[in-house]
């Protein structure tokens, strides 16, 4: 009865393999597939069945500790690593001055200003409206980004195209060729069409061969390619200087590249599985990384440590923001969930059951970071307010999955775009 | 009459010893011998001579060390002449010896070791020399003494239910010794079984006598002074006996000396080793070991009269004198210490104290925890640091924070090291390897179906059989009743009608819907699927949620999504439900909506449970008990958003 309720594999060479690991003859003479099958049934039976998955254990056992074994540990870069960065602590320190004084004169707003400010913007986010939607390409819009003076947007495609529309009219504006596979993200210099010429490197991209491509405004082919990457890029992002770029990378490794020496002055591991997402602070000083381990990572650019880890997510993240007001971070997963973290508390401070499907991206309004938007694969985004994290506005309308979204930097615009090959935006009425 | 019974007995075990001292062996000829000897009362040298065949060289000092013990015997005790009975024992035992060993004739040189068991009680069916003794002792005396002592012995045996065996050994040792000799010779097994028996019989007797020996020998106490004497000259005069072992004793003329510890040494006191001659025969072996055991058997008890005689294990040996009791003066600083301890004890636990209340204080539970972020300043919601910890770290002393553009290069911890931290796995293992399920045709599927219903009815059959289960009721139905009832039904048609009733209710499955029939399916269904959550249940939106596996989701999530028709009723639900799934449905237009689903790591909830919530606050303090107020505020604020709307 037991010997019936046994799975034995109907592939021969694997019932062989497992009476040979049993120590028993693989084959008695005049034996069939089927009688050699019903033998080792028989045997499993007696035995039972721990007795091949042990053996197995044993192998798993052994690939687990060797990975464990894996230590924190150091080598020395490159001198311009320590150059660059020398160069970001002096960038970043007088940012978190200047910010966190900010924050002070913000704080000294009265409340009730204050609160009433916060509910006249959701009163607006409340009546947010799609009220463009174009279609971008004929394969789905991985990627879109608004240029800095958000009279642009940017849109990656599959297709390998990368489109730049203008804002809010979406007419096209350029076509930027040049990668051949899936383009995951298309981003705009910090600076760019604000203070930065056209002919200069004003965007990049990353594609899935693993190209990374710089682009100017006044071309449709790129101005440079990153080499490097072996695997698929997922991401590209720059420095809030401008001087950086991180991209993110399947080979469970992220890159930091100097343009200005143009070369990589950083290959940082850490993540076990494939890096995803990439986000840096608004100081410039940190860079927070979302992997395919499900496990965040924040880390320090100036001294190269890793100083939060984010721990609390089931699977993949696939979308990492930093608040501007500098200390909240918020991570979008696979598990459906939006985890918002406390970088002066370290630790996560809400978990927003978000969505239904996987959460693809998630963004704070630029300016104040008074709310939150989030993209999934239930085919809407959804805003929420920041502190509180309660729902404000789902933005249904698309028929596909979000893959992706971006909040202009005035904050007065939405965008996201989806598998069904459209962006669409969002305003206020 | 040399010495008494008794006096013989207590001699024999220390002249065991020396004879084993003496030979390096027990040898119980020997020891009879010597028995005789002193029995008799002979006196030194005679005693030596008589002695000599066994001992050889050692003779003379064996027999120097046997009569000063026969002497201190004598002193210490009142001693008298021996009853008849226990001495004629001895004798017996000691000619029998001898006559045996004149049979064996003497190839060894001074051993004589019994071969058979026969042989061994032999002396007693032989009792030939016994003759001799009467010698020491005035006749009639001699002759009242034995014919007690041979009274004592029928009777003995009568009690016994022995067949009194026609042996000599009753005789009186007035019977002539060629008489004796041919019964012996003719005895028989079942004789030599009684004598056997007898023997040990009377081994065992001879303590009880004793006493009465005792009493005996205090009536004669002139008798020991000439008793030598006597026995002397009636050795010679009767010359039996000693001239019997002399003869024997020719033939292995190398004495035996013996020094002070009893080792044998030659004439010039070397020490010499002496070869021991065992029988080689397994019969011979089995019967050394048989007397040797025997031997001790006999051995055991005397020697521990010897020894133990005074001595009462019961009482315990108190040392001669008490020992004096000493100060016993404490360390310095002991008191001192003890004292520290406590305060120090005091003060960890004060200090713990204080932790564990700053804790609770902060939210943070453990105190672990608390030491992490203690030394760091606590930072509360919404307070703005001088400056961010993490920027904290590099700023070298004296950095003005208010600088506008630093161009330094003195900050702490900036290398150009690259950090390689551990990875860590991801926490759901995705490198499983996915098996795809075992799919059978319609075919195979109803083959197994009907193999495993068929053994588990079997299982069932034979478990009836074995009377490890009642055998199943019949099954009734009102239309069968009469028939499979019987008589039963005839007796009391109501009562089996109520039976039968009961059982085909029992088939129905009948469910029964309550009232609030859609509570109750979903307590229902969410409990036969294993799933784990809470409802609750607030004025405006009911929220449930459940937790639980994929397949069970999704059952729970098409029933409350599609089965359930929430509008058909009046009042309503806005279900809600996690991990997997959760909804909601509201009153007016009472629908279930979805809000969301998802995979946690870990359920949050016990069993279903209905809990009825006046207040928002409580339902989310209900909530926050079990980790999950999120979904309690996203399906509020949903309900709210939707009721603006």
């Amino acid at each position: 009865k037991r010997a019936r309720q046994i799975n034995v594999s109907t592939d021969d060479s694997e019932v062989k393999a497992c009476l040979r690991a049993l120590g028993e003859p693989i084959t008695l003479f005049g034996e069939g597939p089927a009688e050699r099958r019903e033998r080792l049934r028989n045997i499993l039976s007696v035995v039972g069945t721990d007795a091949l998955k042990k053996t197995k254990k044993d192998d798993e056992k052994s690939k687990k500790s060797k990975e464990e074994y894996q230590q924190t540990w150091y080598h020395e870069g490159p001198n311009s690593l320590k150059v660059a960065r020398l160069w970001i602590a002096n960038y970043s320190l007088p940012r978190a001055m200047k910010r966190l004084e900010e924050a002070r004169l913000h704080k000294e707003i009265p409340e009730t200003t204050r609160t009433s400010q916060m509910q006249e913007l959701h009163k607006s986010l409340r009546s947010l409206n799609n009220f463009c939607s174009q279609i971008g390409d004929d394969r789905p819009i991985s990627y879109c980004h608004f240029s800095p003076n958000s009279k642009m947007l940017a849109t990656a495609c599959w297709s390998g195209l990368c489109k730049l529309w203008s804002v809010p009219d979406c007419n096209l504006l350029h076509t930027l060729r040049g990668h051949n596979t899936n383009v995951g993200a298309i981003v705009f210099h910090p600076k760019s069409t604000v203070s930065l010429d056209q002919k200069d490197v004003n965007l990049a991209s990353c594609a899935a061969d693993g190209s990374v491509k710089l682009w100017s405004l006044d071309s449709d082919e790129p101005v440079a390619d990153i080499e490097g990457h072996t695997v698929r890029v997922a991401r590209v992002m720059w420095h809030p200087s401008g001087r950086f770029l991180g991209t993110t990378c399947y080979d469970r490794s992220w890159r930091l590249w100097d343009l200005e020496a143009q070369e990589e002055i950083l290959h940082q591991e850490g993540h076990s599985m494939g890096v995803y997402d990439i986000a840096f602070h608004q100081d410039g000083s940190l860079a927070g990384t979302g992997g395919l381990d499900a496990f965040g990572r924040v880390w320090d650019l100036r001294t190269g440590r890793c100083i939060m880890f984010l721990e609390g997510h089931l699977k993949e993240i696939y979308g990492i923001n930093f608040s501007p007001n500098g200390y909240h971070i918020a991570t979008g997963s696979g598990d459906n969930t939006c985890k918002v973290w406390d970088l002066r508390q370290r630790r996560c401070v809400y978990t927003i059951p978000a969505h239904q499907n996987l959460v693809t991206g998630v963004k704070f309004e630029p300016i104040h970071g008074n709310f939150l938007l989030t993209g999934a694969y239930d085919n809407t985004a959804k805003i929420w307010t920041h502190p509180g994290w309660s729902p404000l506005k789902t933005l249904a309308g698309h028929e596909g999955k979000v893959m992706g979204l971006d909040i202009s930097s005035d904050g007065q615009l939405i965008a996201t775009c989806s598998y069904d090959r459209t962006f669409k935006l969002w305003m206020a009425e | 009459m040399a010495l008494s019974k008794r006096e013989l007995d207590e001699l024999k075990p220390w002249i065991e010893k020396t004879v084993k001292r003496v030979l390096g062996f027990s040898e119980p000829t020997v020891v009879t011998a010597a028995l005789n000897c002193v029995g008799k009362g002979m006196d030194k040298k005679k005693a030596a001579d008589h002695l000599k065949p066994f001992l050889d060289d050692s003779t003379l000092r064996f027999v120097d060390k046997l009569f000063e013990a026969v002497e201190e015997g004598r002193s210490s005790r009142h001693s008298k002449s021996s009853s008849d009975r226990s001495r004629k024992r001895e004798l017996k035992e000691v000619f029998g010896d001898d006559s045996e060993i004149s049979k064996e004739s003497s190839g060894v040189k001074k051993r004589r070791i019994p071969r058979f068991e026969e042989v061994e009680e032999e002396p007693e069916v032989i009792p030939g020399p016994p003759s001799e003794s009467p010698g020491m002792l005035t006749k009639l005396q001699i002759k009242q003494m034995m014919e007690a002592a041979t009274r004592q012995i029928e009777e003995r045996k009568k009690q016994l239910s022995f067949i009194s065996p026609p042996t000599p050994q009753p005789k009186t040792p007035s019977s002539s010794q060629p008489e004796r000799l041919p019964i012996g010779n003719t005895i028989q097994p079942s004789q030599a079984a009684t004598f056997m028996n007898d023997a040990i019989e009377k081994a065992r007797k001879a303590a009880e006598l004793q006493a009465r020996i005792q009493a005996q020998l205090a009536l004669k106490p002139g008798l020991i002074g000439n008793a030598n004497m006597v026995g002397l000259a009636n050795l010679h005069a009767m010359g039996i006996a000693p001239p019997k072992v002399e003869l024997k004793d020719q033939t292995k003329p190398t004495p035996l000396i013996l020094d002070e510890q009893g080792r044998t040494v030659d004439a010039t006191g070397k020490e010499i080793e002496l070869t021991h001659r065992m029988p080689t025969l397994k019969a011979n072996i089995r019967a050394v070991k048989r007397e040797q055991f025997k031997q001790q058997l006999k051995e055991k008890p005397s020697e521990d009269m010897e020894s133990n005689t005074f001595f009462d294990p019961r009482v315990s040996i108190a040392p001669s004198q008490r020992q004096r009791r000493t100060f016993k003066f404490h360390d310095k600083g002991k008191f001192e210490k003890i004292a520290q301890r406590l305060r120090t004890k005091a003060q960890l636990e004060k200090l713990q104290a204080e932790i564990s209340q700053a804790a609770r204080k902060t939210g943070i539970h453990t105190s672990t925890r608390l030491a992490l972020i203690a030394p760091k300043k606590e930072l509360k919601e919404g307070d703005i640091p001088e400056i961010e910890w993490w920027d904290s770290y590099i700023i070298p002393n004296g950095f003005d924070l208010t600088e506008e553009n630093p161009k330094r290069e003195d900050y702490f911890g900036i290398t150009n090291l690259v950090e390689h931290p551990a990875q860590l796995n991801p926490p759901v293992d995705n490198d499983t390897p996915v098996t795809l399920g075992v799919y059978l045709t319609k075919k195979e599927q109803k083959k197994l179906r009907r193999q495993t219903r068929r053994e588990a009815q079997k299982e069932l059959q034979e478990k009836v059989r074995l009377g490890l289960m009642p055998p199943p009721e019949p099954k009734v139905r009102i239309s069968n009743l009469m028939r499979v009832l019987g008589t039963e039904a005839v007796q009391d048609p109501t009562k089996v009608e109520a039976h039968v009733r009961a059982q085909m209710a029992k088939r129905q499955k009948v469910r029964n819907l309550s009232n609030p029939a859609k509570k109750f399916k979903i307590e229902a269904n969410a409990g036969q699927l294993y799933l784990t959550g809470v409802v609750v249940l607030h004025k405006d939106v009911n929220v449930v949620v459940v937790e639980g596996g994929p397949k069970a989701q999704k059952k729970f999530k098409r029933l409350m999504l599609h089965r359930i028709k929430w509008d058909e009723q009046t009042s309503n639900t806005k279900g809600d439900d996690d991990e997997e799934s959760d909804e909601e449905a509201v009153k007016k237009t009472n629908k279930c909506v979805l809000v969301w689903e998802g995979t946690a790591k870990d359920r949050s909830f016990g069993e279903m449970k209905f809990k009825q919530c006046p207040t928002e606050n409580m339902a989310r303090e209900h909530f926050k008990k079990h980790g999950a107020e999120h979904y309690w505020d996203l399906a509020l604020s949903e309900s709210v958003l939707e009721s603006t709307d």
